[in-house]
């Protein structure tokens, strides 16, 4: 099987986690785990390219980071979770047109 | 889980010891836990766990660059490759300080043998004159034989001192951690120590009409005792602090040495001047009361409430730690 190359990827990572997290707040381990089982395990990211992406992002305003306990029980164990924020969503709007223009060029390109 | 804590560990071994990097590795080994454990539950061994784990993780340059620690991260490894300095795991700090138990014994029993073997001509140099002075050299022998030994004991750990070394973080935090558990014993055998130096003669004034060699002969007991608790506590805790003292600037995982030995911080000038002429005061009532009354068959007792009062004074006085 082809393996993803990592840097065509890399500028797309954003968008994977952010649409993720457009279902609501989430953590580490389930993020990486979602996109795993959305892309039919064709494409893992790597603990540290995630955790990268968290502070970056969370840097530049399109996330928020909280602690809380999983399932909200209360007895579980403090995570940290993250959230969109407004500015995330233009952000993540703008990726999708990108990458519509980047897809419609790049496939002038591809002959199989 | 061990494997990828250590692995861990050994990643960020060139990180600065600063609040971001504390806060990714909490956040990344998190990340690590959740998915060993879930490799674990859907009925992987543990090797093959670990090694998904570990081949999933990524490399730390690229976070390095995220955190804006590139350049710190370049300086350390440069630094680390012109003057290499040998790891320190946790398996090894757990067995040197382990190892380091055992040499303090020694030495301690060492120097106790010593010292109250001269007991045996006070005790039985009456009836077996002979025989006594030679159980005091054999008593001799076996002390020094035991201090000989304790410092044969640590000599696998001897490139602690003449190599390069550092610990790691989280060996470090272990340590520390090791240390601070230590402490209350460390003070407990020192207080005792100086207790019986100072109650050492005390049987004198009870037996002297008496048995008059058994007297004597507890005296040395009791400082026997007190030096045996005051060398072995001793010792032990210079070993946590010869591990801490590893690190030094050049190591990018920090110093520790400014952390474990920081100046005592107080409340106010008056609480260190409380602290500071404790002792000195202790001393004085104690003379001063001993010599108008004359009972120093009681006044020793001012030592030991002295002594557990010096804790509660001390806490109440030093700042608290941030």
């Amino acid at each position: 099987m082809v393996e993803i190359s990592s840097d065509v990827i890399r500028g797309y990572n954003d968008t994977m986690i952010l649409f993720i997290l457009l279902n609501g707040p989430s953590y580490g381990y389930e993020i990486s785990k979602q996109i795993k089982s959305i892309t039919d395990e064709k494409y893992i990211i790597k603990e540290t390219t995630l955790y990268s992406a968290f502070t970056r992002m969370e840097k530049n305003g399109f996330i928020e980071s909280f602690t809380a306990d999983q399932d909200g029980s209360g007895n579980g164990k403090k995570r940290t979770y993250y959230r969109i924020t407004d500015l995330g969503m233009q952000f993540y709007r703008a990726k999708c047109e990108e990458w519509d223009i980047t897809q419609e060029v790049v496939a002038k390109f591809i002959r199989h | 889980m061990e494997t990828i804590k250590n692995y861990l560990e050994a990643m960020f071994a060139s990180m600065p010891n600063t609040v971001e990097v504390r806060k990714a590795k909490a956040e990344l080994l998190q990340m690590m836990e959740d998915k060993y454990n879930e490799l674990i539950e859907s009925g992987q061994s543990e090797n093959t766990a670990v090694g998904t784990v570990i081949s999933e993780f990524g490399n730390l340059d690229e976070l390095a660059e995220d955190l804006g620690l590139a350049k710190e991260v370049e300086e350390t490894r440069t630094k680390e490759s012109e003057v290499p300095r040998r790891n320190i795991g946790m398996d090894e700090a757990k067995s040197f300080i382990e190892n380091r138990r055992k040499k303090a014994l020694f030495l301690a029993v060492g120097v106790f043998l010593c010292i109250i073997s001269v007991t045996c001509p006070i005790l039985f140099g009456v009836y077996f004159e002979g025989i006594s002075v030679l159980m005091m050299f054999g008593c001799i022998a076996l002390g020094v034989g035991f201090i000989v030994y304790s410092s044969y004991v640590d000599s696998a750990y001897k490139y602690f001192k003449t190599e390069l070394c550092r610990v790691d973080m989280a060996t470090a935090e272990y340590v520390k951690e090791k240390l601070r558990s230590f402490e209350p014993v460390r003070a407990l055998c020192v207080t005792l120590g100086v207790i019986l130096f100072i109650i050492c003669w005390v049987p004198n004034i009870f037996l002297l009409r008496g048995s008059s060699f058994i007297a004597p002969a507890l005296m040395f007991l009791f400082i026997g005792i007190g030096v045996l608790l005051i060398v072995y506590s001793t010792k032990i805790l210079s070993g946590f602090e010869l591990l801490l003292q590893l690190n030094d600037v050049n190591t990018i995982s920090g110093t520790y040495v400014n952390q474990s030995l920081k100046p005592v911080r107080y409340k106010s000038k008056t609480a260190q001047t409380i602290v500071e002429v404790y002792w000195p005061v202790v001393t004085c009532a104690y003379l001063i009361l001993s010599f108008v009354t004359f009972r120093w068959d009681l006044t020793w007792i001012i030592w030991l409430v002295a002594g557990i009062l010096h804790r509660a004074v001390v806490i109440n006085c030093r700042a608290d730690e941030l």
